[in-house]
């Protein structure tokens, strides 16, 4: 197991090094640089502009910029960032909790809610509730996650039920801290709407596919002809078989926990990691963006090796380690 | 059984992480907030005269876009200058009505006999917000602070560049933009209330450029400044935790920030000016800036009665005026405003890095005629983008000054008018015939230029697009190219391959002579042809020399008639051609008392003063 978990993380440097050297390659080549809109503004000197490329290191092409980088980084510094005058862990300490609990909310509820509709479609198969919830399901999958947003952004200005943006209310600082958690969650409700809408459609229809063929299975033959209750049968035995493969689609859902909320964050005005990611690659500071992508990376191939183990971990058929 | 506990565990172990999630997103403070002592009313307090309020109410408004920094001397943003000048203050401020300098932290000043020396008296007996007696010490710092020098660490010298300039310690947009011809100013304290300054060569802008600087408070940055991590100071980490580390000299300081979401100011107990009772001011008990992304999304808040001060951009003037009545405000119209729009020729001469020319060579004798930059001016229908674009809500530009700034402003300059007529006589006169009503030159070459301008920017987009019609008329093709902004920046600036380029330009400081880098030859903005080691025309060579007796002269009406030349120059040659100046519209809450909007000094101007009933 141990070595499982190794060899795993291993894949990870040439990974990290490979795309953090795409991320830079693609940041030269675009128009521009950190201290382009700098530029456009009238009362800068050209001394001025000279003496801060110097001082980034902006002056020297891309390849002697990223291996300085990769010093520093080697070294455990992932740099400052130049508009923030931080150094980028601080940075992204300061908005990863947003993020964290917007994405770990989004999750909870679309699983609370897929699973048990999973069940019920596959157990009234070809119902009129089963059709529905499939005709809702495509509904779902088809509208992407910024347009969901933008409706609910629209239908919280038009009804006044749900704040318009941001993650706590004007006077949150003033609040008991019943009052902060009651505020955090009324703010909560539309990013995670939108968010988990579309995983809800789609973990649903996994769980009616995985259902249903499970219900074939010989076991099911028997338990029922011993006689035992339809309830039991399927909660017991055919959901704990059908709910295997959802384990690994659990953990490719955590390697999107910090960077899949991006979109929504900018519609809905959330606070969190994702505006910080899309403001520092507008504004082309570097070093945040690397941290950015380095984070994104390292979380999926996380995410993907819990699921492996998680898979491992429930069914007793799957080996991790090479035989020998 | 067993079973049964594990899942309520594991209920209770999700619902103490998602607990934990939510405080994360409040983790505590490092240390408790300070009670800010009140020290009593300064010796040198300045009076204002407006009818008594009442104290406690609270305002809320927006700051366009998030705050990177609180600390001036990194701050590159909008925001980030707004919520600086709510906390810092200047020697010198402008009056807001008349655009004229007068005291702020200075009380009064002398400047010497051969214009070189700039003595301010400071107010005596203010207090930084903190309790700490302001002084002429804090004035030499934040100047020392722009001119500090970098050091070798071996020899301990002065460190210089390669063209043999010092190297700064700290490079802020001060420490270059006080430079005066590449010299520093010196300060000098002279006692406790009284600093010197001395300019190398005499500077006629001096008094409002350095006098504007924000005074940065020594007690506070003495030590970061030795220690060399000044630029570091005063971040967002700062602003998040320990936010009463940010001292100040002006009404505000910062109680807390979160990023993405709000600033919240806190009045300044110890602030330097008293109402008619003698009262300090000001009434304003909290400032709540909720961060918004966009003007549209300020524009909202405002109109649906959840901020107090808004400017309203033009194009959405009409609907914001609909809920005057349902939510209680006022809009106003303000007049023009400072921003222009403009477009330009490509009139570098150079080739790229390939040995090509950067511009056609025969477009390139068409851009440098002037009869044919006249002629596309009279060519673009002015009135016709103000009315289609702008629904009325802009004033024609005739030229580089916009009317607002009613002292500078030329009024005798060349007009151009909208005549297809005087056009088509100009490109006559220049040799180009017709032929199927497309104009071609004198070498039968058909005229077509391409005009490109950021995509960013929906009422300048669609000024190209009426740009393009109008030329169509001419018998012109224009080919519109929309651009991301850093596109348009490195061609303009470091590529200089297009041929035409239509931009605005916002604000900028009350004085002629901060137009020098686009006004003078050898200027970075100097757009259509920037960095000239020497002028390439005689009336840029004119204009070389005019400006530098603007800078040069303190007598403001001598100043004056050279500015008006540099203003005729620019008319005649067409270089940028000018098209229009949107107006400024503001909005206020109507549950606010003493305001007296004025057009330079918007609604906010007399913030000290303004106060409403605490809800």
């Amino acid at each position: 197991m141990i070595s499982f978990i190794l060899r795993r993380l291993m894949t990870l440097i040439p990974l990290l090094l490979g795309i953090t050297m795409l991320a830079f390659i693609l940041m030269s080549l675009a128009p521009g640089d950190f201290l382009t809109p700098v530029k456009a503004q009238r009362d800068v000197s050209v001394e001025l502009i000279q003496a801060i490329e110097s001082e980034f290191g902006l002056d020297q092409p891309w390849y002697i910029q990223y291996y300085k980088w990769l010093g520093n980084v080697l070294q455990g510094n992932l740099g400052h960032s130049w508009a923030y005058k931080l150094p980028v862990s601080e940075l992204i300490g300061q908005r990863i909790w947003a993020t964290f609990l917007l994405s770990f909310s989004s999750l909870i509820f679309s699983w609370m809610i897929a699973i048990p509709l999973g069940v019920l479609a596959a157990i009234y198969k070809d119902s009129i509730f089963d059709r529905i919830s499939a005709g809702l399901a495509y509904a779902a999958l088809s509208i992407p996650e910024f347009f969901l947003a933008l409706i609910l952004v629209f239908f919280a200005a038009q009804t006044g039920l749900f704040p318009l943006g941001g993650a706590t209310s004007i006077d949150y600082e003033y609040m008991s801290f019943g009052g902060k958690l009651l505020d955090r969650a009324h703010h909560l409700i539309l990013p995670t709407l939108a968010l988990g809408i579309g995983s809800i459609a789609s973990i649903m229809r996994i769980m009616r596919a995985n259902f249903i063929d499970t219900i074939r299975g010989g076991f099911v033959i028997t338990a029922r002809s011993k006689g035992v209750r339809e309830s039991v049968v399927m909660f017991k035995h055919v959901l704990r078989n059908a709910i295997n493969p959802l384990i690994s689609a659990f953990g490719f859902a955590l390697s999107g926990l910090l960077s899949g909320a991006l979109m929504v964050e900018i519609v809905l005005q959330y606070p969190g990691l994702g505006q910080l990611m899309y403001q520092s690659i507008l504004r082309e500071d570097q070093f945040v963006v690397l941290a950015s992508v380095m984070l994104g990376c390292s979380m999926l191939v996380f995410g993907n090796l819990l699921a492996d183990i998680l898979l491992a971990w429930s069914d007793p058929r799957i080996r991790l380690e090479r035989k020998n | 059984m067993f079973q049964r506990m594990f899942r309520q565990a594991l209920l209770l172990g999700l619902l103490i992480f998602l607990l934990t999630l939510i405080s994360g997103c409040d983790r505590e403070r490092a240390e408790e907030r300070p009670k800010l002592p009140v020290l009593p009313l300064p010796l040198d307090k300045l009076q204002v005269n407006f009818p008594t309020g009442v104290f406690g109410a609270n305002l809320s408004e927006t700051v366009p876009g998030d705050i990177a920094t609180v600390n001036p001397l990194v701050n590159e943003s909008l925001a980030g200058s707004l919520v600086i000048g709510r906390i810092l203050d200047s020697l010198v401020t402008l009056d807001p009505v008349d655009g004229a300098v007068i005291p702020n932290l200075a009380k009064s000043w002398e400047i010497s006999e051969d214009s070189l020396q700039y003595t301010f008296h400071l107010r005596e007996g203010i207090h930084w917000s903190d309790g700490h007696s302001f002084t002429a010490e804090d004035v030499v710092f934040t100047w020392q602070t722009f001119f500090a020098k970098k050091q070798d660490e071996l020899t301990g010298e002065n460190m210089m560049d390669s063209q043999g300039r010092p190297v700064y310690r700290y490079n802020s947009r001060s420490t270059f933009g006080q430079l005066i011809n590449g010299q520093e100013p010196k300060v000098e304290m002279i006692d406790l209330h009284t600093v010197r300054f001395t300019t190398p060569e005499v500077y006629a802008p001096f008094l409002l450029f350095g006098g504007g600087e924000e005074i940065l408070p020594k007690h506070i940055l003495q030590d970061a400044f030795k220690n060399g991590t000044l630029m570091d100071q005063w971040s967002v980490q700062t602003a998040i935790n320990e936010p009463w580390k940010i001292v100040g000299l002006n009404m505000f300081v910062l109680e807390s920030y979160r990023p993405g979401e709000r600033i919240v100011f806190a009045r300044n107990p110890n602030y330097w000016k008293v109402n008619e009772m003698g009262e300090r001011l000001p009434y304003v008990e909290r400032v709540i800036s909720k961060i918004v992304q966009d003007v549209n999304s300020s524009n909202v808040a405002f109109a649906q009665g959840l901020t107090d001060f808004e400017s309203i951009a033009p194009d959405n003037v009409a609907w914001v005026r609909r809920g005057q009545k349902k939510f209680d405000y006022t809009l106003l119209d303000m007049g023009p405003s400072n921003s222009t729009n403009f477009l330009w020729f490509n009139l570098n001469p150079g080739t790229n890095s390939e040995g090509k020319p950067l511009v056609m060579p025969h477009k390139s004798k068409w851009f440098s005629d002037k009869r044919f930059r006249q002629a596309i001016s009279h060519g673009i229908n002015r009135k016709g983008i103000i009315r289609g674009v702008y629904f009325d809500r802009a004033d024609i530009l005739h030229g580089y000054v916009s009317p607002k700034r009613k002292f500078w402003y030329n009024e005798a300059i060349r007009k151009y008018e909208y005549s297809t007529e005087k056009s088509k006589k100009l490109f006559a006169e220049m040799g180009f015939q017709y032929r199927d009503n497309k104009l071609y030159d004198f070498e039968n070459r058909q005229v077509e230029f391409s005009l490109m301008t950021n995509s960013n920017n929906g009422l300048r987009v669609e000024m190209a697009t009426v740009f393009k019609e109008n030329m169509a008329d001419l018998g012109i093709d224009v080919e519109l190219q929309f651009l991301d902004f850093n596109t348009i920046v490195t061609k303009t600036s470091d590529s200089f391959e297009y041929e035409a380029c239509m931009l605005g330009l916002g604000g900028g400081a009350p004085d002629p002579y901060a137009g020098k880098d686009i006004l003078m030859s050898g200027g970075r903005m100097h757009f259509w042809n920037p960095q000239q080691a020497e002028a390439a025309t005689p009336w840029e060579a004119r204009i070389d020399e005019l400006m530098r007796q603007v800078g040069r002269h303190t007598d403001v009406n001598i100043r004056k008639k050279f500015f008006n030349e540099v203003q005729a120059i620019l008319a005649e040659e067409q270089p940028l051609i000018f098209l229009v100046s949107p107006k400024d519209f503001i909005g206020y809450s109507n549950r606010w008392r003493n305001i007296e909007p004025t057009p330079l000094g918007g609604v906010t101007w007399n913030l000290e003063s303004l106060w409403a009933e605490p809800e």
